[in-house]
């Protein structure tokens, strides 16, 4: 590792120990074959769902606007493939409740719908790259699905000086932006350079965990060419979790309620620098994406580029299927991510990771009584009181939670995956976050 | 100052707040102890109604005692000291001074004066306050002394006070087992309180 | 002697006046004028502080009732007579009370539905609903976990076979409970209504009967044997018309085939008889 590196880190989090990327962390990247249907679904984004624009036996091309943005915090949907449009279906979400989908039969052919031309980067303005940005359908794509052009467009009294690239990936298991990161290091500091030009940025940093050392040598390599700067980080979940990322970089803490333009930051995913990169050089809009299909019930880990609108049934096939019935299903990765219902739910913008877990591997959460240990007020990356929030909420004290600023927790999971009574703390914070939303709308 | 008058003063302040806490140590004042302790908001409305109460009771009484009950008078001849009234006459003057209190509490602070409810009166035949003054009457001391003394007594009722809320208040979210809940554990972990008080003794 | 007790009660009197004085003075110049009226009220109120009146406590609800705030009847939990007492004292005019009661508008026990998917989190219906909708097949149906019968300040909702039932005779209608079912079942329904459909799902029929045993498939056989206007259509689900309700026979009339048309009294005895039928779906 190159010694003038320099490495990071925030202050608590976990460092679970078997981290479980040896499973695909050495497997390249593989581009699925090409379905026989995609069933995309429409709300993917934070924000208004686009409008669906197209309608059964519509035929559409590669890449094809298949619906617009509806206002300012939306982005557009395109095809993942040629074919034609079956129609506007509901299938499982990810969420646990049905989702509308565009459902399309492929044609086989696979041909691209003509695509915006290319932009010389280097010297286009903000608000032409910007527009690329949206037009393309670009959100955060490290599982938040944010919008990205409205990322880059903060209100104009908050001055930006730094845009910090994430490529912590923190949570065990995903080794998507990884391999992102380590096979096609010029498009992510590209992409991580035209970022930080639309949002008017000289310091550019990508931050990346130091397990990750092959892909921090494969990028400082080009770096310098970029202007992008790259720093170390240690490997500590949450390092990818936004205020922990910016104070690792930055040294500066983002207020209670405050967001990170607020600081002066802004950040963005590995994975979405990467198809920044090919929205405004290529014109190629966001129709598929790196994902990390993992876990010991699956029979070959991998990470593997699938398209938007692929079910988990099928992407599980070209990994050879399952040694052994599992236990639980989850969208993203172990801390954060969504277990699911169903095998249906298609391949989202934002779904990192497709994680199979067998039963050894799951917590039975039983209500032990706390032991008063502080474990979770050691974990806490924001410097709270898990243990005293979960009590306050059992006992049903939900205005009492607001004094401890339950608002302030990420849900990042650390507490939980400390806690040696397996109390889920997560899931009480989330009960009282809950409580105290709904009374501020019943005001 | 001599030797002895810094250890009468150090048995003044030290002594009547944590060596000798009235409640922890005397076991005077249990109920409102008890009673008030379960939010510490409260705990520290009553402890400043005590302080005011005790200090000006003191005051007072130590004036009466100092200047009437302590002397004999000679009448015709005959000696008479009037000091079998002191009980009836303290009483009095508390129970006046708990009034004004619950008064002007009801005008400047009426959330603290509901949160208190019924405990604002009781003040009167708390055996705190009560005790507070005998002791000052049976030790003879002086007005400046007794009211030295008090005040420090009610500050070591309201740190014992604050104490235990703040206690009860972490209580209230245990889970403690059935036979326990409620009272008991309140009692048990007094106790303790009171024990770890002890560590102060020898201090004078 | 005698100047001993002489002194003794010249002593006492003396100090009795001065003490007198010193609080009426502070009295006067410090008191704060309480209306007695509002411990009157506070006496004749149930003082169970349920909040049903929609405010923090009984002591409140007092309050703002001599101050004209509140009417008698916003207390769900007295009774007429209490209301009239009250109004009376405080010289206003009441309508006649309807009392209401809570109904818990689902017929899913674990007999007649599936549980999809094995939840594993803490007991509690809202924040079981925060995770992938719940464990339950019906996306609309109760989940069991006794939220509400927790929340309920007196005890009328009972647990039977992971479904929740209200019992009439216990409840008073304060409202806690409708507002802690994170799916919405539960409904305050005047207590002379003892005609429920027990579904409140608005998927269709096909996909209901997947999943449960009960489901309201609206087929209309109610509607048609009732009077008009005693049922409202909404959607894929029939409602009993709360404001013009069928009397108890309309169940033995109308033949419902998925028999979740039914009095609370026969809801009740149905659950509590569910270990012995096994229904499985």
């Amino acid at each position: 590792m190159n010694k003038d590196l320099k490495i990071v880190s925030f202050k608590g989090g976990v460092h679970p120990p078997k981290d479980g990327k040896i499973l695909s962390k050495k497997t390249a990247i593989q581009t699925a074959p090409l379905l026989e249907r995609y069933q995309v679904i429409v709300s993917q984004n934070i924000g208004a769902p686009p409008a669906p624009v197209v309608k059964a036996g519509d035929e559409v091309k590669k890449g094809q606007l298949i619906a617009e943005a509806a206002g300012f915090v939306s982005v557009p949907l395109h095809a993942p493939t040629s074919g034609k449009i079956e129609g506007l279906i509901d299938i499982p979400g990810p969420m646990g409740v049905p989702a509308q989908a565009i459902a399309i039969l492929a044609d086989g052919k696979d041909e691209w719908a003509e695509l915006a031309p290319p932009i010389d980067w280097r010297g286009a303005d903000a608000e032409t790259l910007k527009k690329r940005i949206l037009e393309c359908g670009i959100v955060g794509m490290g599982g938040a699905a944010f919008p990205s052009h409205v990322k880059l467009s903060p209100p104009p009294d908050k001055k930006i000086d730094y845009m910090i690239i994430n490529g912590a990936e923190c949570e065990p298991y995903l080794t998507a932006d990884h391999r992102v990161m380590l096979e096609e290091p010029e498009k992510v500091l590209a992409g991580a350079a035209i970022l930080g030009r639309a949002a008017g940025v000289k310091n550019v940093v990508i931050a990346v965990e130091i397990n990750k050392v092959d892909a921090i040598n494969a990028m400082m390599e080009k770096a310098a060419e970029f202007g992008v700067g790259i720093v170390g980080m240690k490997v500590q979940y949450p390092q990818g979790a936004e205020k922990q990322l910016i104070y690792a970089v930055t040294r500066r803490k983002v207020p209670t309620g405050a967001l990170p333009a607020d600081v002066g930051c802004i950040v963005q995913n590995a994975g979405t620098a990467a198809a920044v990169a090919d929205a405004v050089r290529s014109g190629i809009p966001l129709i598929e994406r790196v994902t990390t299909i993992t876990g010991e019930p699956v029979v070959t880990p991998g990470n593997w580029r699938l398209r938007l609108g692929t079910p988990i049934s099928a992407a599980l096939t070209f990994c050879g299927g399952v040694k052994y019935e599992p236990s639980k299903l989850i969208l993203g990765g172990p801390m954060m991510g969504f277990a699911q219902r169903s095998i249906e739910v298609t391949v989202m913008k934002n779904t990192s990771g497709i994680l199979l877990l067998k039963k050894s591997e799951i917590t039975q959460y039983e209500s032990n009584p706390c032991i008063r240990c502080g474990r979770c007020i050691k974990a806490c990356p924001m410097n709270l009181q898990p243990t005293v929030l979960s009590q306050l909420t059992e006992a049903g004290k939900f205005e009492e939670t607001l004094k401890y600023n339950v608002m302030d927790c990420i849900e990042c999971g650390a507490c939980a995956f400390t806690c040696p009574a397996q109390i889920p703390l997560v899931q009480h914070i989330r009960r009282a976050k809950a409580e105290i939303r709904n009374r501020s709308k019943k005001r | 100052m001599t030797q002895e008058a810094m250890l009468n003063m150090l048995e003044l302040t030290v002594g009547a707040m944590l060596v000798y806490n009235f409640v922890l140590a005397r076991f005077l004042g249990i109920c409102p102890f008890l009673g008030v302790s379960r939010k510490l908001d409260t705990a520290l409305g009553m402890s400043a109604a005590v302080i005011v109460v005790m200090t000006l009771s003191s005051a007072i009484t130590a004036v009466i005692y100092n200047l009437a009950l302590k002397k004999t008078f000679l009448i015709d001849g005959k000696e008479i000291n009037l000091g079998f009234l002191q009980v009836l006459i303290y009483i009095a003057v508390i129970a006046a001074l708990v009034q004004m209190v619950e008064v002007l509490l009801q005008k400047f602070s009426p959330p603290l004066y509901k949160a208190l409810g019924i405990f604002l009166p009781l003040i009167t035949t708390n055996c705190a306050v009560l005790g507070a003054v005998m002791l000052n009457s049976v030790n003879d001391r002086g007005i400046l002394e007794s009211t030295i003394f008090s005040f420090f007594s009610a500050l070591g009722f309201g740190l014992a006070l604050v104490l235990f809320s703040s206690l009860r208040e972490r209580l209230e979210l245990a889970t403690v087992p059935r036979p326990f809940q409620g009272m008991a554990i309140a009692l048990i972990t007094a106790g303790i309180l009171a024990m770890a008080f002890v560590g102060f003794s020898g201090l004078c | 002697m005698l100047l001993t007790i002489i002194l003794s009660i010249l002593a006492l009197s003396g100090l009795g006046i001065i003490l007198g004085l010193a609080i009426g003075f502070v009295s006067k110049f410090f008191g704060v004028a309480t209306d007695p009226k509002v411990d009157l009220v506070l006496e004749l109120l149930p003082g169970v502080n349920c909040g049903g009146c929609g405010r923090p406590g009984c002591a409140d609800f007092a309050r703002a009732l001599v101050a004209g705030e509140a009417s008698p009847e916003q207390c769900p939990v007295s009774s007429q007579e209490a209301v009239t007492q009250i109004a009376q004292l405080l010289g206003m005019t009441v309508g006649d009370l309807e009392k209401k009661v809570a109904v818990v508008l689902c017929g899913g026990d674990i007999h007649q539905t599936k549980v999809k998917t094995l939840y594993n989190g803490v007991n509690d219906c809202i924040s079981a609903m925060q995770i992938a909708g719940g464990p339950k097949s019906c996306a609309y149906g109760c989940l069991g976990m006794s939220s509400c019968a927790r929340a309920c300040p007196f005890g009328a909702i009972e647990m039977i076979n992971g479904l929740a039932v209200v019992h009439n005779e216990l409840c008073v209608g304060c409202g806690v409970c409708v507002d802690t079912c994170p799916r919405d079942l539960i409904k305050l329904v005047p207590a002379e209504a003892k005609v429920h459909i027990y579904c409140s799902s608005p998927e269709k029929a096909a996909v209901k009967m997947k999943v449960c045993n009960v489901p309201c498939i609206a087929c209309r056989k109610c509607v048609k044997s009732g009077e008009e206007g005693q049922f409202e259509i909404k959607g894929f689900r029939v409602e009993v018309n709360y404001d013009n309700f069928p009397g108890e026979d309309i169940v033995e009339k109308s033949g419902c085939p998925k028999n979740c048309l039914l009095t609370t009294a026969q809801h009740l005895e149905i659950e509590r008889n569910a270990d012995k039928e096994e229904n499985a779906v």
